[in-house]
């Protein structure tokens, strides 16, 4: 084979790679996808609309399936702009699914709710004619953080509506669904003050006071409190409070009971003598059961201190609480 | 086999060195204190293993997709008895030896960049798929060894040993479909892993877990047929480059022969590609709406743009080709007319395809287009458009295959002289079709739509997709019966004139009604157009092999009185085919993202961001100029131990009368 012959084949090699190689080129241009390199990092941390606007864009990768109005194409989630459902940008449209929501479930809702519901609950409420299938934006692969997510609905306030960012109030779950619940970086600045009427209040959503000690105050049945900064790191207490049953302190293990009649009574063992065990349980009672009446004795991996405090504190109480556990060294 | 003892001995080394490597990188990797990444002298890490990784990708494809080719070549020119495919398929595997050699190095070489610059990546892999590397390693020994005994075995398993010698070559393709499978696997696990604990931080599952992961077999069947129509697409332009350096008309004849059979082959294959891409595409959504939405409407919309550019560069191309190729069939001049109506379809499909649903626009191009989509081609750019484009492509590209196969025959035999056989075979193929019809039409009228978060009511919008596909049984029925009344080309029009019709214009313009108010139930629309089409392709295929079996010829094919320009034709469809490959491959990779393992080994390197279409075309083009250097080189390397230009393979000994009578090279 002469070189002449495949002279031709090589230089039409060149050219049509050429050709491919300008038209990717072209193509960068033309989408304006030139600075992904800066959009992967940018607006981190930053609770501002503006903020809020590049996540929705870009790295909560919102604007892939929501279009607002004049920008972007997609349409597989309803259009976030005035060209959406109701004919009104979410901002406004949000007021009238409040209302919805608050029939539906009972419940007070603000139109700032729902926005939070929306994007960390996105099951909870779907749209008319489209399908359950938004993720939640703070678990993977998306991952935001708890300041991103907000950054979005103050942009999504601003859609129809004014921002408000006291208004938002993200529940603890917004952390719980992250695998770095530990990272307690991801809590926004709290009040001891605040954290320490969270922690004593009994008709509060916490009332940890009710089992734990701090100092003279608070009642016995779980471990007390006072010193545990000096002993814990925070992220341990985080998840103490978000997933109580990963690391159950020594001594607080839970058991399970059954008597021959066919109850049931769980509770930390407090005391036994040679008749009777004694366990103390949610609540505080000491509960005193008949040795002989015991069929079953069975040691639980779960805690006695209620699960659902990542569903009923919001990401601001528990770092109010956090602040407040922190003074106690 | 005729390679020399250095060669013969190179592959063997590298593999053993590449298992090595593969066996020993768990223990090493094991050692604490391993930094997350490393730079490749000062380069960027990524890029480094992209290369690597491409390359292997697409010699692992070349060295998977030719013995497939090889193997059917074999079988074909042993059942009709034509020496020329089985010279051939000879041919094909005489690249094998260098090409395996290639593969090997590069496989290596990045497996060691691999484990030299993502060491966590490579370490939380091992943990998943260890037990499967001893398995791979096994495979590759045992294709290997039976590479050599195929090629070396040839003369000696001629004949009456010839059953044997194709066996060995179906084995040579069950190792090597075993081999894409694990390492598909790997690649798919990438995108949707299994096996993993609550927190989706830790590998609890089973290694058979991690293997059958969501993606696993749809990637698989996608990289099967796209291996075999590259395979097509590469030996076509080797027999390219063959014809324009040839000075004998029977060597232009032999190459121009060869580049009509790869041709056929890389068409046959591009055919079935978009279905198996489709099937892929939805169940890449189905794993992750995340990921799904982000290749379609995300970072890889425009990269698609891209794809369907390079696409349609394949698809025209063909057909360009074989329009060429009439000019050397007597009797293709009856056809030559329905060459530009084809032409016009594909234009209109491929500029329906190509339009972006929208672009970035300042201020004063939004005012002068009245908003940021125009008013027309706005409906292009959404995925019902794209579907009726898609499958207008696929119709126009088959019945140019369909003419250029009719090209050379007379008028078709009367039915009733196909005897039993051919009447069999038919009411066969066609029972089955319908029945197909009616399973998939009746489970789309039976769909409830509230297991896709609709309304009961929403049901009416699968009414017309579902009685269509009942019309189309009646479609095939006519079919039959047409071709009892000896009006078989009657029979071939009006299948795919109706198909047409049903999955084009109707489903296409119904898909953006769908999409508007019920768009979870797009996607059956999707596989009804593509279940017509394909039930079309089909039927079509078997009524014209029935009725024009034993037709009369019109003349002896002129093989090697082709254009030159049809060569260049099989050129950039081997390079567009090379390109799509390297394209394909970053979106898969890309998809995951910031991720390695996606959703749960997250990449924390400088590289976390998607590249660029221009940083992805650059790296794409310089990779596809090596990998088509290294092709080269393989080639030239088998003709060097072939023993010069002139001493290609011997043809084989004749396995009785050769029918040469009719596309013999003169």
């Amino acid at each position: 084979m002469t070189m002449r012959a495949i002279t031709g084949p090589a230089l039409f090699t060149l050219l049509v790679v050429g050709v491919f190689v300008g038209f990717g080129e072209v193509v960068t241009r033309i989408s304006g996808e030139s600075d992904r390199a800066r959009r992967a990092t940018a607006a981190s941390g930053e609770v501002t609309p503006d903020a809020g606007e590049a996540i929705f864009f870009g790295r909560g990768k919102c604007g892939t399936c929501h279009s607002v109005s004049g920008r972007g194409s997609a349409v597989r989630g309803p259009d976030q702009g005035e060209r959406g459902p109701l004919g009104v940008a979410i901002g406004k449209r949000a007021e009238a699914r409040a209302q919805e929501r608050a029939r539906t479930t009972g419940r007070p809702f603000t139109a700032t709710d729902y926005l939070v519901e929306s994007l960390v609950e996105p099951g909870a409420y779907v749209v008319d004619g489209f399908k359950n299938e938004m993720p939640n934006p703070l678990r993977p692969p998306i991952s935001l953080s708890p300041d991103d997510v907000r950054a979005v609905i103050l942009y999504l306030q601003t859609l129809g509506g004014v921002a408000d960012a006291d208004a938002i109030r993200l529940p603890a779950s917004a952390l719980a669904v992250r695998s770095e619940l530990k990272d307690t970086a991801l809590l926004p600045g709290g009040d001891p003050g605040r954290g320490r009427k969270v922690f004593f209040d009994e008709s509060g959503s916490a009332a940890c006071g009710k089992c734990h000690r701090v100092k003279d105050a608070g009642g016995t049945v779980g471990p007390e409190l006072t010193g545990i900064a000096g002993t814990r790191d925070m992220g341990f207490i985080v998840e103490s409070i978000l997933s109580p049953a990963t690391v159950i302190a020594s001594g607080y293990e839970t058991v399970l009971v059954e008597t021959r009649a066919g109850q049931i009574v769980t509770g930390i063992p407090r005391g036994e003598d040679p008749d009777h065990l004694v366990l103390v349980d949610a609540q505080g009672r000491p509960q005193r059961v008949r040795k002989a009446d015991i069929k079953r004795r069975a040691p639980q991996t779960t805690s006695l201190m209620p699960e659902n405090f990542r569903d009923i504190l919001t990401v601001g109480e528990v770092a109010d609480l956090l602040a407040y556990l922190a003074t106690l060294k | 086999m005729d390679a020399p003892r250095g060669a013969r001995r190179r592959p063997e080394a590298l593999l053993l060195a590449a298992f090595a490597v593969l066996l020993a990188a768990p223990a090493v990797l094991a050692a604490d204190g391993a930094p997350e990444y490393r730079r490749l002298f000062g380069g960027d890490a990524r890029i480094a293993v992209w290369v690597a990784a491409q390359l292997h990708l697409m010699l692992g494809a070349f060295v998977l997709g030719v013995p497939i080719f090889g193997t059917i070549l074999e079988i074909v020119g042993w059942r009709a008895r034509d020496p020329r495919y089985d010279r051939l398929a000879r041919e094909l595997t005489g690249l094998l030896s260098t090409a395996f050699s290639a593969t090997a190095a590069l496989g290596a070489l990045f497996v060691f960049v691999l484990i030299a610059l993502y060491p966590r990546v490579v370490t939380f892999l091992a943990g998943v798929f260890h037990g499967t590397f001893v398995l791979y390693a096994l495979l590759i020994i045992a294709e290997t060894a039976t590479l050599y005994l195929y090629a070396g075995l040839w003369d000696r398993w001629g004949g009456r040993w010839k059953v044997a010698h194709v066996a060995l070559g179906v084995l040579l393709n069950v190792w090597g479909t075993l081999l894409m499978l694990i390492a598909t696997a790997w690649t798919a696990y990438m995108m949707t892993p299994t096996g993993l604990d609550a927190d989706r931080t830790r590998f609890i599952g089973t290694t058979w877990q991690a293997v059958a992961n969501p993606l696993w077999i749809p990637l698989a069947i996608h990289r099967f047929v796209a291996n075999v129509s590259f395979g097509g697409f590469v030996v076509g332009a080797y027999a390219a480059v063959r014809f324009l350096a040839a000075d004998r008309d029977d060597d232009r004849a032999h190459y121009d022969w060869m580049g009509y059979v790869g041709n056929l082959t890389g068409v046959a294959g591009m055919i079935l590609l978009p279905f198996a891409g489709y099937y892929l595409g939805r169940e890449v959504y189905s794993a992750s709406a995340v990921m799904g939405n982000n290749m379609m409407g995300g970072a890889f919309s425009w990269t698609f743009i891209i794809q369907a550019a390079l696409i349609g560069m394949l698809f025209v191309g063909a057909n360009y080709y074989l329009w060429l190729g009439m000019e050397r069939i007597p009797g293709a001049e009856r056809y030559r007319g329905a060459v530009k109506y084809l032409t016009m379809a594909l234009v209109v499909a491929f500029a329906v395809w190509l339009t972006p649903r929208n672009i970035p626009l300042t201020g004063e191009e939004q005012q002068a287009l009245g908003g940021q989509f125009h008013p027309v081609l706005k409906y292009f750019g959404l995925m019902p458009a794209k579907n009726a484009a898609v499958n207008l492509i696929i119709l126009s590209t088959f019945l140019s295959l369909l003419l250029y196969r009719r090209a050379n025959r007379g008028r078709p035999r009367p039915f009733a002289l196909q005897g039993r056989g051919g009447n069999t075979l038919l009411l066969a193929v066609g029972v089955l079709l319908a029945a197909l019809l009616a399973w998939y039409g009746g489970s789309v009228l039976t769909l409830d739509p509230r297991t896709l978060d609709l309304t009961e009511a929403h049901a009416r919008y699968l009414l017309v997709p579902g009685l269509l596909l009942v019309a189309d049984i009646l479609v095939v029925a006519l079919g039959l019966a047409l071709v009892h009344l000896n009006r078989p080309t009657a029979a071939v029009a009006v299948t795919l004139g109706t198909t047409a019709v049903f999955s084009v214009l109707v489903l296409g313009v119904w898909g953006f009604v769908v999409m508007e108010r019920a768009n979870p139930l797009l996607r059956h629309v999707a596989v009804v157009q593509w279940l017509l089409v394909m039930v079309a392709l089909v039927w079509s295929t078997t009524i014209d092999g029935v009725v024009y079996r034993g037709a009369g010829r019109l003349g002896t094919i002129r093989w090697g009185h082709i254009p030159r320009r049809a060569q260049y034709a099989l050129i950039l469809l081997c390079v567009s085919s090379v390109l799509l490959m390297g394209l394909m491959g970053y979106v898969r990779s890309g998809l995951r993202e910031d991720w390695h393992v996606y959703s749960v080994l997250r990449d924390t390197s400088e590289s976390a961001w998607t590249p660029t279409n221009a940083l992805m075309a650059r790296v794409v083009g310089v990779i596809v100029l090596v990998f088509l250097g290294i092709v080269a080189a393989s080639f030239w390397l088998a003709r060097l131990s072939a023993g010069g230009p002139r001493n290609g393979p011997p043809d084989p000994p004749a396995l009785g009368a050769p029918r040469q009578s009719q596309g013999a090279p003169r």
